[in-house]
């Protein structure tokens, strides 16, 4: 693999870890804040704004991670930007529409806390809420379409018929797997973090908080583990993609042995999750308040968690390896000239534009991303752990 | 002459409307991202010297306005980068192909803005005053190195590195021939396959010849004609390039594709010229990196003298009447830089590269009512531009409809500037000229005592809104007026422009939320900085 790939597969991971985190803190803080209000409960209350604190940073870190990602693709595909630019204006101005409204929900929500009429700040928390849901439907809808191009059309030029393009098989089974995921991460994260407080003798609240994010991690995972299988089988119809997952499994839809083997990666992403179905089984038997083994119990889970996303999204991603369009040689035959040859090439993550394939701007790029992670490190050291 | 018609008779007007929204909203709070980090400074050093509290205090809020705004202006430069790919992809591709080091090295920039303005934010009460002097310097570094990576990649929008204007302020337009012209370097190879004699009879002008290729002044109605031909797919067999290919090699090459034959030409370019500087070597690019700044630091002056105006006028207070004082000074002392020293470097830029957008903002036009006429200021105007009274200012009506052009390709029915801008510049001008005319005689009656009454106060609570109008103007000056073009003298708007628009219901619907996004942050504002800074001074 060329060593772009991997710029944009680093920052991409972050980003979309940080976007999993987010959408269960963007749903769990307006819940956990209205439940504040209606018992009267002022640590509930406090809690809630902590977590809605977390969540800032996580959106914060997905938001620079995000716009590192469209650069990089920018900088080194132009004209996969270029083509998918005039393509997909619908798509991404789903995405677009809810992160604005999704961003001025973030405000109104920050600022109308205990200003607000209690009904108008909930209202803005559902609407934080839902956004959360309606941007990675857009993106979704995208990356559905890089897995097959069920909607595109020719007719002179190249688009989309959108109502098409949202029954493509791949849409619903990625879409709703990639919320759950999130939502098990993200229980499973404050669950950790609400262990931890009581461990320490945090109040009452935050026990209550612990068994509450359990049951829904225990729920999202559970329903995420029938939408894997979903997901898997409708990438039958990306025979590319499933062969270079399961070859190894001895499933196989071409027949061919062609392509990048990653059923190494899907057996980390499997021990994975059997790492969080074990843990929560095991916590779901201890009754009482959390000790420290079952904080220590629930960080492996969350970590265990994350890296799911992240293998889930690599493995989304590497298994259609050398393209961005996976089924970009299925239907290629199909495609008018001149437009195969230049899907051809634009779809081919090889094909690295000329001027921004020089060795020492990907080595500038590594000590770049180096020096900045570390100042980053330190950010959320003096944040978070540094005394006044 | 209809002029708003002229303007809107462009390609993509409700794309172009919905573009100026995003981007002047961005720009709006842009202003604050890279003046505020100065002002911050410069209250740290205040402190640091004199270790007086309300200069710290000052600080402080100024930070806490940073850290609010930079977030709103994140989620809007997010909208507009998105905006840009789904409305203008193909102009997108070629700034992604060529000159995408300015915006690729904006990243690390961004990441630097990022950690260390919220490390100065959420840190402000675990570090002493050296340790913010530090992170405010490189907050100021972040922000001023992005602003200077972007606005290389405008400024190259504006006039490219290479680009030979048409005009001569002695003998006027030079259409005839074949300026403006774009410098090229086309490799060996391509120029085997060329007929170098039939291009030099359309206008092409050898500069020199090396082992990278052979540099010529192309036409840029023959540059604009390729460009258009290499978006629309166009086969070089099919394409104007045909007629100056070498007819033994016609028949291997017209089936490849135009886009393939003005990638390698221009990659050529870059490369020589070097891809990490080229956008720098712009000729607009000094005038407009310091006129930028510049107008963030005004804006940024004419705000702090605007709000601590405002808290006066509840209360007085020495911390009130500190900030009032600094807001003043940076004010007057900004604006008279932008426009004695930046403003004019720009102007004379301008006229020798983009002579028609000098002609439009002059409005050199018999068609509409000169305002530089009417004041009989055009004489004077030719000495600021030319450095001569006897120089003669580019005649608008004499720019030729076509001169972007070859054969009705692109698609574009008349190639000059919009004569809208002329009155736009004018009230931008005649705007500046009042508010730095009134800081200056502000700041003498600061020195001479009585600045404090509620009328003046309440003047100054306006200057910011004044300070901001006229940087949008100035914004809508430089952007309106490269219409029709994109890149001047490459790549026109038509082609730049998506082939699957949107619909003007929802273009609508992103254009108002983008709007809301505004009115949020000013609620921000006024519930986090005005109310705490009114309870930080008990009476």
């Amino acid at each position: 693999m060329i060593p772009q790939v991997y710029y944009i597969a680093l920052v991409f991971g972050i980003h979309i870890v940080a976007v999993n985190l987010g959408i269960a803190l963007s749903t769990v803080t307006p819940l956990l804040k209205r439940r504040a209000d209606l018992s009267g409960n002022a640590k509930l209350d406090e809690l809630a704004r902590r977590i809605f604190k977390v969540y800032a940073a996580t959106y914060a870190l997905a938001g620079v991670m995000g716009t590192a990602f469209t650069v990089f693709l920018l900088s080194f595909y132009p004209e996969f930007v270029g083509v998918a630019g005039n393509i997909t204006l619908v798509p991404f101005a789903i995405a677009i529409t809810s992160i604005l409204v999704h961003f001025l929900a973030i405000v109104l929500y920050y600022y109308g806390w205990d200003t607000f009429p209690r009904n108008l700040h909930f209202a803005s928390g559902i609407v934080l809420a839902l956004t959360s849901y309606t941007i990675p439907l857009g993106f979704r809808l995208v990356f559905s379409f890089l897995n097959t191009p069920v909607g595109l059309r020719f007719d002179g030029k190249p688009y989309i018929n959108v109502p098409e393009a949202l029954l493509n098989p791949t849409f619903a089974p990625l879409y709703l797997k990639s919320i759950l995921g999130a939502l098990t991460f993200g229980s499973l994260f404050i669950m950790t973090l609400a262990a931890l407080s009581s461990t320490r003798g945090g109040p009452s609240e935050e026990r209550s908080l612990y068994s509450l994010s359990l049951n829904a991690a225990l729920i999202s995972m559970f329903l995420m583990l029938l939408l894997g299988p979903w997901y898997a089988m409708s990438l039958l119809s990306t025979p590319m993609k499933f062969d270079n997952i399961f070859r190894s499994f001895g499933w196989s839809v071409s027949g061919t042995g062609g392509g990048i083997d990653l059923g190494w990666l899907f057996a980390v992403k499997l021990v994975l999750i059997l790492v969080q179905v074990y843990v929560l089984l095991r916590l779901t038997a201890f009754k009482g308040d959390p000790s420290f083994s079952q904080f220590k119990l629930s960080l492996l889970a969350t970590l265990a968690a994350a890296l799911t996303i992240l293998s889930g999204e690599y493995l989304n991603m590497f298994s259609q390896y050398p393209f961005f369009l996976a089924n970009l040689p299925l239907i290629a035959s199909q495609v008018p000239e001149p437009w195969r040859k230049i899907l051809g090439r634009s779809l081919s993550l090889e094909n690295v534009s000329p001027l921004s394939n020089d060795p020492s701007l990907l080595l500038v790029t590594a000590a770049g991303i180096l020096i900045l992670l570390m100042a980053v490190g330190y950010f959320l050291y003096v944040v978070f752990f540094k005394r006044d | 002459m209809d002029l708003l018609s002229q303007w809107l008779n462009y390609p993509a007007a409700i794309d172009r409307m919905l573009s100026i929204i995003g981007i002047e909203i961005h720009w709006l709070i842009l202003q604050y991202v890279l003046g505020l980090p100065l002002a911050i400074t410069l209250a740290l050093l205040l402190h640091a010297r004199s270790k007086d509290e309300k200069w710290n205090m000052m600080a402080k809020t100024m930070t806490k306005a940073l850290g609010i705004i930079f977030a709103v202006g994140a989620a809007a430069g997010t909208i507009s980068e998105f905006g840009l790919v789904v409305i203008w992809p193909n102009l997108l591709e070629a700034a992604g192909r060529y000159i995408f080091f300015p915006l690729y090295a904006e990243v690390f920039a961004f990441l630097m803005e990022v950690t260390f303005i919220y490390l100065l934010v959420f840190g402000w009460s675990k570090m002493g005053v050296k340790a913010k002097i530090t992170l405010s310097l490189l907050a100021l570094f972040g922000a001023w190195f992005s602003g200077a990576l972007i606005m290389s990649v405008n400024s190259y929008m504006v006039a490219p590195t290479g680009i030979v204007a048409a005009y001569d302020p002695s003998s006027g337009w030079k259409y005839e021939q074949g300026f403006p012209k774009v410098l090229l370097v086309v490799p060996n190879d391509v120029v085997k396959v060329l007929d170098v004699e039939k291009l030099s009879s359309l206008g092409m002008e050898v500069v020199s010849s090396g082992e990278n290729g052979v540099s010529v002044l192309l036409p840029s109605k023959i540059v604009s004609r390729l460009v258009s031909e290499a978006w629309s797919n166009v086969k070089l067999g099919e394409s104007v390039l045909s007629l100056v290919v070498r007819s033994e090699s016609l028949v291997d090459l017209e089936d490849l594709l135009v886009k393939d034959v003005v990638d390698i030409i221009v990659t050529n370019t870059v490369r020589s010229v070097g891809y990490t500087t080229v956008t720098f070597l712009s000729p607009v690019y000094l005038g407009s990196i310091l006129h930028a700044l510049g107008s963030a630091v005004t804006v940024t002056g004419f705000t702090i003298l605007g709000a601590y105006s405002l808290l006066l006028m509840r209360r007085k207070d020495e911390y009130y009447l500190a900030g009032l004082r600094f807001g003043a000074l940076l004010s007057l002392i900004a604006i008279l830089a932008q426009g004695l020293v930046f403003g004019h470097i720009l102007g004379v830029q301008i006229a020798e590269n983009n002579p028609e957008k000098l002609a439009a903002m002059e409005g050199t036009s018999n068609s509409i009512l000169s305002l530089g006429r009417s004041l009989g200021i055009e004489r004077l105007m030719s000495l600021i531009v030319y450095g001569s009274f006897d120089a003669k200012l580019p005649d608008y009506d004499s720019i030729r409809v076509d001169y972007c052009t070859l054969d009705g390709v692109p698609a574009i029915s008349d190639c000059r500037p919009p004569l809208l801008i002329h009155y736009l510049y004018y009230a931008k001008t005649g705007l500046s000229l009042l508010l730095g005319l009134y800081a200056l005689i502000y700041v003498l009656l600061i020195y001479r005592g009585g600045a404090t009454s509620l009328s003046l106060l309440r003047i100054n609570v306006l200057t910011p809104v004044v300070a901001q109008f006229v940087s949008f103007l100035g914004w809508a000056v430089r952007e309106m007026g490269r219409k029709p073009w994109s890149i001047y003298g490459i790549m026109t708007v038509d082609v730049a422009h998506t082939v699957n628009p949107g619909d003007p219901l929802s273009y609508g619907l992103i254009a108002l939320i983008m709007v809301c996004v505004v009115l949020v942050l000013i609620l921000a504002v006024w519930k986090l900085l005005y109310g705490p800074s009114l309870r930080e001074v008990r009476p």
